[in-house]
């Protein structure tokens, strides 16, 4: 197929990249996984109250957008949802803390939040694209708004308050917990027949359904698996705010900020997530609280230059894209600078004409 | 078999707002059947397809297959019934290796199917449609035609007992015409496949099925074998004569 490259160092990169970003061996992808896991894990007995805040929302996001991937990436069903199971998941943990287990709390957040991706899958995972974004982003706001509605007039609260919160570590490794599960949950998706049929459904639903897939259950199962994710993130989370209100746990940039990560990284693809949860995050705390609106331009900036110039996502980058880029540069600038000439030569032929 | 037809439609219809694409056409098509479709430009003959094999809802009527009622049913019911169909543009994934798109069906509707031993893994359905050595290539990347053949081959990777197929030959030059048509013989000999096969092109068509329907505005107009089926003046009438007599 694609031929090596020559020099030494070229070779090195070409190995690195594949070993890295090829999402074709199980055995690698686990490896790395490991790697990348244990590294995590050592994480708190050395890094800064600030370096593991950090990596906190690092691995948050990792999980989300790594599990939005799984199902929204090789369907192509855009969902905008990931704000509604996170709240659901947070608002679980709220309720119910003070009287259960950590583990059965999360647990309750992704089974709820799964049961609630069942019954919105069922009404709206037969419409495609821009109808079915818009209506993800609609029931998302619809359940804010139920739940802001219920608290004022029945319990008669704003927000909730999270007294007994568990330890930092505990919290922290919940969360690299479920970033592993997510990653390891998609490199298992992908070699099944489960995954199979996601990517046929990505591909072409409807020569997949004549193919023998049960779409329809296919892509409930996967919705509600990627629901279930954001569900145990947002139970995990909540404790981390201690005190959570409709709009900060629904809050629809939680989604939209799952949906840039997957882009931005690569939809298609196992690692690309989890690259770009880390360059964001990365972003995010260093940025967000010195300057809050050069963040969000650099967010921007970095999503219409990845869709113009990177469309397969920061996983799909490779050295050539680089060289490929380079030289596209030198011919751009050599083209400004040319027309000049041509020009002159055209107004001499004008002349002579 | 239990005498039941493998497949029979009784009165479908399939209406778009006020245009009636499908017109209360019955058929019914026995095992091992080599029938065809033809009919001019929006007769409804790839409506009549959709409604056979799941992907349209007829808007009234009944479909059975093997005496099982079909009607409702969707699209993956109907392959898992040992209904297979291809599309008219080859529907193939693009990013897939051709042996990969060939996997999918046999993972899918095929997965627990009997099947005949010539369908009994990718290498022996790419030996059969002749795309052996085009295995590891990705199918965006081969010929048009070969296209057409992966089609088929995504088609009975599925195990079906019956073979819907929709305007096959069109683009092919004559002699991929005519090795096509090997081919459709060729599966339902030795795979005992009942086959019904749509195709623009009526003198090829008629030169090898053994029935054929014929479809204009929505409603079957004639049904029986070639030779007699050239002569119906209502089927001469709404071909204007011309490809028939050529034909004939």
């Amino acid at each position: 197929m694609s031929t090596l490259p020559a020099t030494r160092w070229e070779r090195l990169v070409y190995r690195v990249r594949t070993f890295l970003l090829d999402t074709e061996h199980l055995g690698r992808d686990l490896l790395v996984l490991v790697a990348l896991a244990g590294w995590a894990l050592a994480l708190p007995h050395y890094g800064s109250e600030f370096v593991v805040s950090m990596a906190l929302t690092c691995l948050m996001y990792i999980a989300l957008a790594t599990s939005w991937t799984l199902f929204c990436g090789t369907t192509r069903y855009l969902s905008l949802a990931t704000a509604a199971f996170f709240g659901l998941g947070a608002y679980v943990s709220a309720l119910f803390i003070d009287s259960w287990g950590w583990l059965a709390v999360i647990g309750a957040g992704a089974g709820i939040a799964s049961l609630v991706a069942v019954l919105m899958g069922s009404a709206v995972l037969h419409l495609r694209g821009t109808y079915f974004a818009v209506l993800t982003f609609g029931m998302t706001e619809l359940i804010r708004h139920a739940i802001a509605y219920w608290e004022k007039q029945v319990t008669g609260t704003v927000g909730r308050v999270l007294t007994v919160v568990p330890e930092r570590d505990t919290v922290y490794l919940t969360m690299l917990g479920l970033a592993v599960l997510a990653v390891a949950v998609s490199i298992v998706v992908r070699r099944t027949r489960f995954g199979l049929g996601l990517m046929g459904i990505g591909a072409d639903e409807q020569r997949a359904q004549t193919l023998g897939v049960n779409t329809r259950v296919a892509k409930i199962g996967g919705f509600a698996l990627t629901a279930a994710f954001a569900g145990a993130v947002g139970a995990a989370m909540s404790v981390r705010w201690t005190y959570i209100d409709p709009a900060t746990v629904f809050n629809p940039f939680i989604g939209f900020q799952t949906v840039l990560i997957a882009l931005i990284g690569g939809v298609a693809t196992l690692w690309g997530p989890l690259i770009a949860a880390i360059v964001f995050s990365l972003l995010a705390e260093s940025l967000r609280l010195q300057a809050p609106q050069l963040y969000l331009m650099t967010l921007g900036l970095l999503l219409i230059l990845s869709v113009l110039y990177l469309p397969g996502g920061l996983a799909s980058l490779r050295w050539s894209t680089l060289r490929q880029w380079r030289d596209d540069t030198q011919a751009w600038w050599k083209e400004l600078r040319e027309p000049k000439s041509r020009k002159a030569a055209n107004t001499v032929q004008g002349t002579r004409a | 078999m239990n005498g039941h037809p493998q497949l029979e439609a009784r009165g479908v219809t399939v209406r778009f707002g006020g245009l009636t694409a499908v017109d209360d056409v019955s058929a019914a098509f026995a095992a091992g059947e080599l029938a065809g479709i033809i009919g001019p430009n929006g007769a409804g003959k790839t409506t009549f397809f959709n409604a056979l094999s799941g992907v349209q809802q007829p808007t009234s009527g009944e479909l059975f297959a093997h005496g099982q009622r079909l009607t409702g049913a969707k699209p993956h019911q109907y392959a898992a019934h040992g209904i297979a169909r291809t599309f008219q543009t080859p529907r193939v994934f693009g990013q897939l290796s051709v042996a990969a798109n060939i996997d999918f069906g046999l993972q899918f509707a095929g997965l627990h199917r009997k099947s005949s031993w010539l369908l009994k893994d990718e290498d022996s359905i790419l030996h059969l449609i002749g795309l052996s050595d085009q295995a590891g290539l990705p199918a965006a990347a081969i010929t048009p035609s070969q296209q057409r053949l992966l089609e088929i081959g995504m088609a009975l990777a599925t195990r079906p007992k019956l073979l819907l197929l929709d305007e096959v030959a069109a683009g092919l030059t004559e002699a991929e015409v005519e090795a096509m048509a090997q081919l459709i013989r060729r599966l339902r000999d030795e795979l005992d496949l009942t086959v019904i096969w749509i195709e623009h092109a009526v003198t090829t068509l008629l030169r090898h099925v053994e029935r054929v329907l014929v479809l204009h505005q929505g409603r079957k107009i004639a049904d029986g074998a070639p030779s007699e089926v050239i002569r119906n003046p209502e089927v001469v009438e709404a071909y204007l004569g011309d490809e028939m007599t050529e034909a004939a």
